[in-house]
């Protein structure tokens, strides 16, 4: 019983994250900057291997709702929360399923 | 001159441009050349080219120039610029480009200085169809006419406001026992030479498309297995379509419900080599968006996804991304200055009249700046008044063009640009059908001319002045370089062809894969809309009659195949073909005005006014009147259109699309009267 309420709490936040991270006031402009200015070092100069349209916005809350298990969070350092918010509000409004999705040429 | 961007090759006599052909190995115009294309040699030498820049010394729009040097210019235009961002931050500039093969550099500029103000020509034209395809399928896919049995032309004249490969694969398949069925008020070329032609009641396209659907449905002429895989909301579309029958449809379409019923037969009988043809301008209602979402419907129940003869997704290129990193500016508002005037604005494209509302209000945030590059808001955007007003709020207007436009005419500077004989362009992807994608380039016949400067040089010169000049520290061959990189012999085959074919995947590639939608399916229902409370499905409503009954007629435009709006109808050999725009005008609502073939009919609408010749035929419905755009020009520097005929924009409303922001510019009524009569 207390690992099972000790799981939905778990869960209730994790949801929360996900929420507050999809639907706070983040700027999505500026995760575009703060993307190429502190992601694209590793993630090709050309942008190629990884970008919006890479992954479904469903996808992308998935893939944030854990930033801990990406491969590259040890890359993180210095990355604020609140840049976090922006870079995720940046690639999630822009995804490939997304109303207006980032275009690949 | 136009956006098809056919190959040319051109024969150069003592370095003077005498003649294009085209290039027969650029496929997608199939060895063919427009009037439009031959006429860009007259282009080139139009004594009405700017020649040096221009800085505006009377009132706004008077027409008093004074020659200035490029240092001028540039300096001027830097600091007027500067002075811009300090006072109204860097969003207090607009950007907006035409559909050129150096508009991306204007984008890239906007960017590197800071303002997500950027608007093109797209919203006063395709964005509705863009947008309703995006909503269904999670792409715009490209017709393949070519191998197509079955073709439904709906707002769209294809075999005159050409576009290629599309209007020759028309004309190639009629003639091979393929079938065109056009759906027109007006009796166009298209009509003349299609199988069928129905002059439908304008405003009731969807009608018309739910009723194929109820047919298709009812008479389960789809393939089940493919619904079922592939789409989402299929119940929900039957019951919503149930009662849509082709009787119900001739109501409102004044199409014999036998026809339509016949048409849906024919129509999925040929599937999935069959199509209701996506068309291109879609800025005619304010529910466009619904209207093309019915169209997509359609090709949905038809399977046509991927298949030759249907719809086919955009191929990939191959073109490498240009990657910079702009700066970011922390004072910058938190978006567009349109941003959330409506539900699903496309964030790159915006909406320019919503836009002209914003900065005519001051709000969200002032707007006093306008960098414009071969774009004419002033003769394509609706309501020329509206444009005029938000002009006069701006501090500072530059415009970049080949002639003085009417847009130019307003602006405090204007500066020449060379044609595209005269300059050198970065890589562009073109899409044709089934045949995939294709990359071109343009290299300089001649030198440029006068002193005229290509944009991307102009910008280049900015950036400098504005400590951007990192951002557009290459030149173009540097540039073409890094868009080829992944293809290390495109450079040689595009020096030598003029064309390069990137790989092309074979059509049913996307089999299995998921629709870059909300469900990973084609959305029959759309869950977005949905959400967004939109209609999930596209729901009929009768268009609204006139609000005054002296106002009887709806006013549809479109081009002919010597017309690219504003942009053509100046050329010296085009204007004898068009040399100015009439009145269609319906012989018996003629009869019954006293107007005869000829006469000079003065046309009004709650925008404005105009004059123009009426042309009396039966080729119009008697509920419609038709006038083709880029006439009654006002400014003084095109000695060819200023004046002659009525400009479209004198009379349309600004109407938008109440989904995506495209101009929606059939919603207008005119009374129509013989000038000189009571």
């Amino acid at each position: 019983m207390k690992r099972r309420s000790i799981t939905i709490i778990a869960a209730l936040i994790l949801a929360l994250a996900v929420a507050s991270l999809a639907f706070a006031e983040a700027n999505a402009r500026k995760g575009k900057f703060l993307y190429r200015s502190k992601c694209r070092t590793c993630h090709g100069a050309a942008a190629s291997d990884l970008s919006p349209n890479s992954k479904t916005q469903a996808d992308w809350k998935k893939t944030f709702a854990k930033v801990e298990s990406i491969k590259c969070y040890k890359d993180w350092k210095g990355v604020s929360a609140e840049d976090r918010a922006d870079i995720f509000a940046y690639l999630h409004d822009y995804a490939k399923d997304s109303p207006s999705p980032a275009k690949c040429n | 001159m136009c956006f098809n961007r056919c190959g040319l090759i051109a024969r150069v006599e003592q370095g003077i441009v005498t003649k294009l052909d085209p290039n027969p190995k650029f496929t997608k115009s199939r060895g063919m050349l427009c009037a439009r294309g031959n006429a860009g040699v007259a282009q080139v030498y139009d004594p009405d080219r700017l020649k040096t820049p221009m800085l505006r010394v009377g009132a706004r729009g008077e027409g008093k120039w004074k020659a200035i040097s490029w240092d001028e210019a540039i300096e001027l235009a830097a600091s007027r610029m500067k002075d811009i961002a300090a006072k109204h931050t860097r969003c207090g500039m607009l950007f907006s480009a035409g559909a050129d093969m150096q508009s991306g550099f204007v984008s890239r500029f906007a960017e590197a200085f800071g303002s997500f103000n950027v608007t093109s020509h797209e919203s006063l034209c395709l964005l509705s169809g863009n947008r309703a395809f995006v909503d269904t399928f999670g792409d715009v896919p490209v017709p393949d006419v070519k191998h197509s049995r079955y073709v439904i032309l709906a707002g769209a004249n294809r075999l005159e406001a050409l576009i290629t490969p599309d209007s020759m694969d028309l004309v190639a398949i009629m003639r091979d026992g393929a079938k065109v069925v056009v759906l027109d008020p007006r009796y166009t070329k298209s009509a003349a030479l299609a199988s069928e032609w129905h002059p439908i009641r304008p405003g009731t396209d969807m009608a018309f498309m739910l009723a194929l659907a109820n047919v298709i449905i009812s008479e389960k002429l789809y393939d089940a297995a493919y619904m079922a895989e592939r789409t989402s909301g299929f119940d929900k579309l039957a019951a919503h379509v149930a009662e849509m029958t082709p009787e119900w449809a001739e109501k409102q379409t004044g199409i014999p419900a036998a026809d339509i019923a016949r048409i849906a037969r024919e129509l999925a009988a040929a599937a999935p080599a069959s199509m209701v043809y996506p068309g291109r301008r879609s800025s005619d209602y304010e529910n466009a968006t619904q209207i093309r979402r019915s169209f997509a419907i359609v090709n949905a129940l038809l399977g046509n996804y991927d298949r030759p003869g249907g719809l086919v997704p955009a191929r990939p290129a191959g073109l490498k991304k240009v990657a910079f990193e702009p700066p970011w500016y922390d004072d910058t508002p938190p978006g567009r200055v349109d941003a959330k005037s409506v539900p699903l604005l496309f964030d790159d494209e915006g909406s320019f009249v919503l836009t002209r509302e914003a900065v005519i209000k001051g709000a969200p945030y002032p707007i006093k700046g306008w960098f414009v590059y071969k774009t004419n808001p002033m003769a394509t955007a609706p309501e020329r008044r509206k444009t005029r007003e938000m002009i006069d709020k701006l501090d500072f207007m530059v415009v970049v063009d080949i002639t003085m436009s009417d847009t130019a005419w307003m602006a405090d500077l204007v500066l020449p640009a060379p044609s595209a004989m005269e300059r050198q362009d970065p890589v562009q992807a073109l899409q044709a059908g089934a045949e995939g994608a294709c990359l071109v380039w343009r290299d300089p016949v001649i030198p440029a001319m006068y002193e005229s400067r290509p944009v991307f040089d102009i910008l280049k010169a900015l950036a400098g002045k504005l400590g951007l000049g990192e951002f557009f520290d290459f030149d173009i061959a540097g540039y073409r370089k890094q868009q080829l990189a992944a293809f290390s012999e495109a450079e040689e085959i595009l020096k030598r062809d003029g064309v390069f074919y990137p790989p092309n995947p074979p059509l049913g590639s996307t089999d299995g894969q998921p629709f870059k939608t909300p469900s990973q399916k084609i959305e029959l229902f759309s869950t977005r809309y949905a959400d967004l409370g939109l209609d999930p499905l596209p729901v009929y409503t009768p268009p609204k009659p006139s609000p005054e009954a002296n106002r009887r007629f709806r006013l549809v435009v479109g081009r002919s195949a010597c017309v690219t709006q504003g942009s053509s109808t100046n050329n010296a050999l085009l204007t004898e073909f068009e040399p100015e725009n009439t009145l269609w005008l319906n012989e018996e609502a003629a009869k019954e005005l006293g107007i005869r073939q000829g006469d000079v009919v003065q046309v009004e609408s709650p925008a404005g006014k105009g004059e123009l010749k009426a042309l009396v035929t039966p080729k119009i419905r008697k509920d419609t009147v038709y006038m083709l755009s880029g006439f009654g020009s006002i400014s003084g520097g095109l000695s060819r259109t200023k004046g002659v005929g009525a400009s479209i924009v004198e009379l349309i409303e600004s109407r938008f699309d109440t989904i995506c922001g495209n101009s929606a510019i059939h919603e207008t009524f005119l009374s129509v009267r013989k000038k000189g009569a009571a």
